[in-house]
């Protein structure tokens, strides 16, 4: 039914490479990881990714050094009943954006270690490393 | 029609419809623009929980404030604080536009197996003072969610854990522990400002 099309490590680790090209082939806007609440050992992560390529890109997981585990959720509510679940994998069209969002598609972030300052996130296109971002918690928070 | 007479047609609509409206605004509030109002207010089912602090509490709890009552669980990190959130804005919006009697937040545990009345306790004082937090066994609960018409279910489909399905309706609860009325979402923090003091009147 769905055609998964990574792209190509070599690839992407060349398109990644090349330094001064107007436009990265994925990017990670609006990032935003909440602090776990008092008493509780999980995170969220809300942002917009965008496929500046041709190709469709498929986050399969996601890696936090900060967390033992990372999933990609989504919220629904549908007919008064909020549901979350697992998704696969986050299809990002191309030349196109998916935004994650409060009530929507998020990441869920799991048993923290360690949690300072800031939290560092690897996306995975099956084995392969895609993007590398960061956040650093506000300082008020 | 004329020309002439068309202006003047429109010219007088557009009056009058400014007058109705600057009338509507002139009354408010008049009817609640989220909340649903029951037609009549049905009394909160008998059960037997714990609150936060362990202590055993029955349907009497919900007897001489407004509530606001949220079902949800601990371990949902997205809509659950989301929808406490606007729950804490709203009651601090109302605050400062003076108004004294303000509803009090309880958030009801779909997930007793987990939340503890301790961890609950360190979730709900999260969004300000004076919340209740309520759990217990799953047949209790199941008492007070069956008998206010709210769905829950268990899904053993997260991979890491588990996740529970859940109603996300607001239920308001009057002074006299009866379901008065209810906001079914998507919870808008202006919404409750404007509902609340409409649904709770005088009291």
């Amino acid at each position: 039914m769905r055609i998964a099309v990574a792209l190509p490590v070599a690839v992407l680790v060349a398109l990644l490479a090349g330094c001064g090209a107007p436009k990265a082939p994925l990017v990670i806007s609006e990032l935003e990881v909440t602090k776990p609440m008092p008493g509780r050992s999980m995170s969220a992560g809300f942002f917009i990714v965008t496929n500046n390529t041709d190709e469709t890109i498929r986050i399969t997981g996601v890696e936090s050094p900060q967390f033992a585990s990372v999933e990609i959720h989504e919220t629904t509510v549908t007919d008064g009943v909020s549901r979350m679940r697992e998704l696969e994998a986050l299809e990002v069209p191309a030349n196109g954006s998916v935004v994650l969002e409060r009530g929507g598609k998020h990441l869920m972030l799991m048993r923290p270690n360690n949690l300072q300052g800031s939290v560092s996130l690897q996306f995975l296109s099956g084995e392969a490393p895609v993007l590398s971002v960061d956040y650093a918690f506000p300082k008020d928070n | 029609m004329s020309p002439k007479n068309l202006i003047i047609a429109i010219v007088l609509g557009t009056a009058l419809a400014a007058g109705t409206f600057v009338a509507i605004r002139s009354q408010a509030p008049v009817a609640p623009i989220s909340a649903l109002v029951l037609p009549a207010p049905n009394p909160v089912p008998e059960f037997s929980l714990l609150n936060q602090r362990g202590e055993a509490v029955d349907h009497a709890v919900f007897k001489g404030q407004w509530d606001l009552v949220f079902f949800g669980f601990t371990h949902c990190p997205d809509i659950c604080p989301t929808t406490l959130q606007v729950l804490a804005s709203a009651r601090t919006a109302l605050a400062e536009k003076g108004r004294e009697s303000l509803p009090r937040i309880v958030l009801v545990s779909v997930d007793p197996e987990r939340d503890t009345p301790e961890i609950l306790g360190q979730y709900i004082d999260y969004f300000g003072e004076g919340n209740l937090g309520l759990t217990g066994t799953l047949a209790e609960v199941r008492k007070l969610t069956d008998g206010l018409g709210i769905f829950f279910e268990k899904q053993d489909v997260d991979g890491d854990g588990y996740s529970v399905d859940h109603s996300a309706a607001v239920l308001v609860i009057d002074p006299d522990g009866g379901f008065h009325s209810l906001f079914s979402g998507p919870h808008v923090v202006d919404n409750y400002v404007h509902d609340l003091p409409v649904l709770m009147g005088g009291r």
